[in-house]
């Protein structure tokens, strides 16, 4: 049976890396609204190994958050899910709503963007992370509590007997932050999945909570799924990236093979565009013209054509066929979706 | 906590100011009024002389701001009308003497506040739960027939007037099927399955009119609060869909209906008027309504500010209940 | 009084009174307190800090948005601190406010073409159907745009409207409170680019309110920083960024996190949270969160004084100098 899932096509991982704790092959999923079939995310592959990161990225609307949501079993109704999510090898599409629940906030957590809303306002933060651990755990409210309490003391937070007391809004931004970190990480979760944890904080307090992720994976060996648009927060932490874009992925590869030799235009784009707080100005920033598409609307050929600075390069196929994720040379396993056959150029 | 008490008092002391307004108020209206409550209360042949003998007794010789006066007295010291063997006495804390029912006000209060507590409280459970539950429904099975059936009723309800709908129901339920008595009020103490069963028919149909608002109410917050993200959260970590409903999505709902139902108690206790009428039970509302006819200024004053104080009061409890309720109350 | 003077604020106080629970005690946020700010023609001022450090509000009381606790606010070299109504025309024709969220500033219901002629109405003008169109190219749109509604348009674009319709009545002074934070890297890298091509050709200058260090580095000749309602260090974009002089400016500089992977950084974790702007610290406000704090620093709140006889000036009592940053990491040095 594990050489089965080992041998799983979609979840490429690289040779000599641990076994991946979690491995999405061919995610596909759609919402039907009243305005038709909207095409969310149209088969996307990534793994994730214990003590790794991997993180996503892309534009806002590219399908980060629909598939998380879609690993977590979490999408509305109005969703229609294909493809495979294995964790450990077990495959969770198709699994009922209670065994669902049961590896929910168990072996995989969710830490979201904006901890003020995703808490709770009217249970004190210890009650909150306590009753994550008693919904995986036969214990009583004390022990759910004093775990609680151990869990926020872990995080950071000061003091944390007296603060388990304190409600949501009586935290700052950074301290809710740690407060949803203790509760994603109290029953020990394999994977972690943090879609913009850091993204509502300022630049001081993100520092503070990265750190923080990183210490939890260096001593909890958990893998972690960062979702970010932040290029500067996925260099500095992650070990595999995976960009996407509308719903699809671009390019894949370590984070190395990203910064150093990015080959999909779209990934140079969002290097380019990026302003530098480490570097003297440039005279102009690298901008990708227009915006990105809504779900669906490009049907044939690649997704990225309408604003690629490339496509003339290649030609009718950009807008004929849809390019596949193909090898590019780099550390492993990197791979890029374009019919440009070398690495693009800078381009202003 | 010190903080909470100083704020009671401080409303309280309001609320004094607020009710001597209100009184002086209802005086001076009736002074206005073109009609002579002394001519009601002399009889049928009145010569000038007996008239004039009504109003010295009944102290309408006065001023208008001496009756005031002498009103505010008789709260801390109790009245006296008339002389001698003919004196009626009122006792503090005496709001007022009705002359045409002979009887202090406070004790015609004191008389008929039972019957109204019965109907307003009785009521409002039933509607607090049929609301509520309606509600909490519809909005989880929105979409659905349940739904439909649900925001339906609530529209019978808002769209129905409640004389009407209570005639209807002593004509279906009293006369034709002959169910329930029509009408009459009997004391809790007497005989509790005789009360209940004098009063189910109004709390039905109280019940109903109020329900609705609190069904809309429910299911618009149901809605809204199952859309919030720590909703997601909590499913995130593995709570089962029942679980989600009740421990995080009604806690949220409830802050907004205890205010609604606070404020809509208060405002019923002062007397369920069209209610109290259709059912002829003998309450506030209906002590309120006759004394008016008669001109009584002692009751309507007093009833008035009764109810008014009910109101207030109900305020002041709600907006303590939601500091309570929501962690949220007196933080920036 | 010169002229080169598009704005002065002369310590500006902006104190927000708060309303808790009835039965609370009332306190007062001290958004802004006590700050002198000078953008001068052809300037491009950077206005960074951390949330709630009164950027914000701070920019409203420059555009006459939100009226001053305690100062003064002089726009073109006149003191129009109680300047109101009508009178204030002629002050918006100089000084004008982009706003952050693209999609909340328009109003739904009213085309372009409309949105767009408000601002020359408050003035008092009927613009031309070519005047509208010239600002739209001035953004980088076009004439067919005109009749189009707000929710037809990207962020990006929605955002340059934003941009066209501050430009409708052709002021000096351009206050923008975090123009692209709403939006994605590639749009925002178009709109900075926008604003830094209106500053050539049309002369104009900026205050940009921004919390991303990366984007005002991008576009900014001088940066003030904030720090719970004060101005902690100010000076030429360039200086600043390479010699930050407040240990603050120099924690969230080294904090930003660059595009480099495996770069190491001497990062400055900073521990805490900003206290409270209802009850800052005596003395510096920096002071609960500083690796240099010594007892002096909790007496009296330090004054912007110059670093090294330039324009750069700081507010601390031990300002790092440029032969402290290269020393070794402070990284886990705490107060
Ligand atoms: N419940 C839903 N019904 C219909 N469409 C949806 C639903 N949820 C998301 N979508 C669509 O799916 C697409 C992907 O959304 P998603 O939230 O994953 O984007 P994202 O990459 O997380 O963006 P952001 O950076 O803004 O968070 C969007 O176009 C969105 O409109
Ligand atoms: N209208 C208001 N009433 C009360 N307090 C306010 C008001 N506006 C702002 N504040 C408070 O003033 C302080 C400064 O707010 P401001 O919006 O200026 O900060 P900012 O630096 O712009 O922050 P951000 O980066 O989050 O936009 C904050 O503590 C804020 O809560
Ligand atoms: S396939 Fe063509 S259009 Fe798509 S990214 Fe490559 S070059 Fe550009
Ligand atoms: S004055 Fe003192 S506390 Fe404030 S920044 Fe300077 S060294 Fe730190
Ligand atoms: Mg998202
Ligand atoms: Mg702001």
């Amino acid at each position: 049976m594990p050489d089965q899932t080992a041998n799983n096509q979609g979840a490429t991982h690289y040779n000599g890396s641990p076994r991946p704790v979690l491995e999405v092959a061919d995610l596909h999923v759609t919402f039907k609204t009243e305005g038709g079939l909207v095409p969310a995310v149209s088969g996307i592959d990534f793994s994730v190994a214990p003590g790794k990161t991997l993180a996503i990225v892309g534009e806002s609307g590219s399908g980060k958050s629909v598939s998380s949501a879609a690993v977590m079993g979490l999408l509305p109704p109005n969703a229609e899910v294909t493809g495979e999510v294995l964790l450990d090898g077990r495959e969770l599409i198709g699994l009922s709503s209670e065994e669902l629940r049961r590896i929910r906030g168990n072996d995989i957590a969710l830490v979201f963007q904006d901890a003020l809303s995703a808490l709770n306002p009217y249970y004190s933060v210890g009650w909150q992370v306590a009753e994550a651990y008693r919904l995986h755990h036969d214990v009583s409210k004390k022990e759910a509590l004093k775990r609680a309490v151990r869990m926020l003391d872990l995080v950071g937070i000061p003091s944390a007997e007296q603060r388990a007391k304190a409600y949501p809004h009586e935290f700052s931004g950074g301290m809710r932050q740690r407060v949803v970190i203790a509760m994603a990480l109290v029953n020990d979760p394999k994977v972690l999945i943090a879609d913009e944890p850091t993204t509502a904080l300022d630049v001081t307090v993100q520092a503070q909570i990265m750190r923080l992720l990183e210490d939890v994976q260096a001593e909890f060996g958990t893998a972690l799924v960062l979702i970010s648009h932040d290029l500067g927060v996925v260099a500095e932490v992650a070990d595999d990236v995976l960009v996407m874009y509308a719903g699809r992925a671009a390019e894949r590869g370590s984070v190395k093979d990203l910064f150093h030799r990015a080959a999909h235009p779209y990934s140079l784009g969002l290097l380019g565009a990026m302003p530098r707080v480490d570097l003297p100005p440039r005279p102009r920033l690298a901008t990708i013209p227009g915006s990105p598409p809504s779900p669906g609307s490009i049907t044939t050929g690649c997704p990225f054509q309408p604003r690629c600075a490339y496509a003339h390069l290649v030609g009718e196929r950009c807008i004929t066929e849809r390019p596949e994720l193909t090898p590019r040379p780099g550390e492993g396993y990197h791979e890029a979706a374009c019919h440009l056959g070398r690495r693009p150029e800078v381009m202003l | 906590m010190p903080d909470l008490l100083w704020f009671v008092l401080r409303r309280l002391f309001a609320t004094v100011l607020v009710m001597l307004a209100l009184s002086l108020a209802v005086y001076l209206i009736f002074y206005a009024l073109p009609a002579d409550p002394a001519r009601l209360a002399c009889g049928k042949p009145c010569t000038p002389d007996r008239l004039e003998q009504a109003r010295h007794f009944m102290q309408l010789d006065q001023s208008v701001i001496q009756q005031y006066l002498a009103f505010l007295k008789g709260i801390f010291a109790g009245r006296t009308f008339g002389e001698g063997a003919a004196a009626v006495q009122c006792n503090a804390p005496c709001f007022g003497y009705s002359f045409p029912l002979a009887r202090p006000v406070t004790t015609l209060i004191v008389d008929r506040l039972p019957v109204t507590l019965s109907i307003a409280i009785g009521a409002a459970v039933l509607w607090l739960l049929l609301g509520v539950t309606l509600g909490v429904g519809a909005a989880l099975k929105r979409g659905k027939l349940f739904d439909r059936l649900a925001v339906g009723f609530a529209l019978i309800g808002i769209a129905t007037p409640s004389f009407l709908l209570g005639l209807l129901a002593i004509l279906v339920f009293g006369f034709w099927l002959n169910m329930v008595p029509v009408n009459g009020y009997v004391p809790l103490t007497e005989s509790p399955v005789d009360w209940a069963w004098h009063l189910i028919t109004p709390w039905l149909v109280l019940a109903t009119i109020q329900a609705a608002a609190y069904i809309r109410l429910t299911r618009a917050q149901m809605l809204e609060e199952m859309n919030l993200d720590h909703i997601t959260t909590a499913r995130a970590k593995g709570a089962g869909e029942r679980r989600v409903v009740a421990v995080h999505g009604l806690r949220g709902v409830l802050v907004p209906i205890v205010t609604i139902f606070g404020l809509d108690l208060g405002a019923l206790l002062g007397g369920a008027i069209l209610t109290e009428k259709v059912f002829s039970m003998q309450g506030l509302g209906e002590l309120l309504i006759s004394a008016v006819g008669q001109l009584d200024v002692a009751v309507v004053v007093g009833v008035t500010l009764f109810s008014a104080f009910l109101v207030i009061l109900a305020n002041l409890v709600v907006d303590v209940v939601h500091g309570v309720l929501d962690p949220r109350v007196g933080h920036a | 009084m010169s002229t080169d003077e598009l704005l002065h604020l002369k310590d500006v106080k902006k104190y927000f009174g708060l309303r808790g629970a009835p039965w609370r005690k009332a306190g007062a946020v001290k958004a802004v307190d006590g700050v002198n700010f000078v953008v001068r023609r052809g300037e491009t001022v950077g206005l960074v800090g951390e949330s709630g450090s009164g950027k914000s509000t701070l920019a409203r009381v420059a555009t006459r948005l939100l009226d001053p606790t305690a100062g003064t606010v002089e726009i073109g070299g006149q003191d129009v601190t109680r300047v109101r109504g009508r009178k204030l025309r002629p002050v918006r024709r100089k000084i004008q406010m982009v706003f952050q969220d693209p999609q909340a500033s328009l109003n739904p219901r009213q085309s372009v073409g409309t949105i767009l002629t408000t601002p020359f109405r408050a003035q008092g003008i009927r613009p031309t159907r070519a005047q509208l169109v010239e600002l739209l190219r001035q953004v980088g749109l076009s004439e067919e745009h005109l009749e189009r509604y707000p929710h037809e348009f990207s962020g990006g674009q929605r955002q340059r409207i934003g941009i066209a319709r501050a430009l409708a009545v052709k002021p000096d002074l351009l206050v923008c409170d975090e123009p692209v934070s709403a939006l994605d890297v590639s749009v925002q890298a178009q709109v900075l680019n926008l604003l830094a091509d209106l500053r050539d050709d049309l002369g104009l200058s900026y205050v940009l309110v921004a919390h991303d260090l990366a984007v005002v580095r991008q576009v900014a000749n001088r940066l003030a920083v904030m720090y719970l309602g004060t101005i902690v260090e100010e000076g030429p974009a360039a200086e600043v960024y390479s010699a930050p002089a407040h240990p603050y400016t120099r924690a969230l500089l080294s904090a930003v996190p660059v595009p480099e992977p495996g770069a190491k950084r001497d990062r400055i974790v900073l521990t805490g949270d900003v206290p409270t702007p209802i009850d800052p610290p005596s003395g510096c406000p920096f002071r609960t969160r500083c690796y240099k704090a010594e007892d002096v620093c909790a007496t009296v709140r330090p004054v912007l004084e110059p670093v090294a006889g330039g324009e750069h000036r700081v507010a601390c009592y031990f300002p790092e100098s440029p032969a402290d940053l290269s020393s070794p990491p402070l990284s886990e040095r705490t107060p």
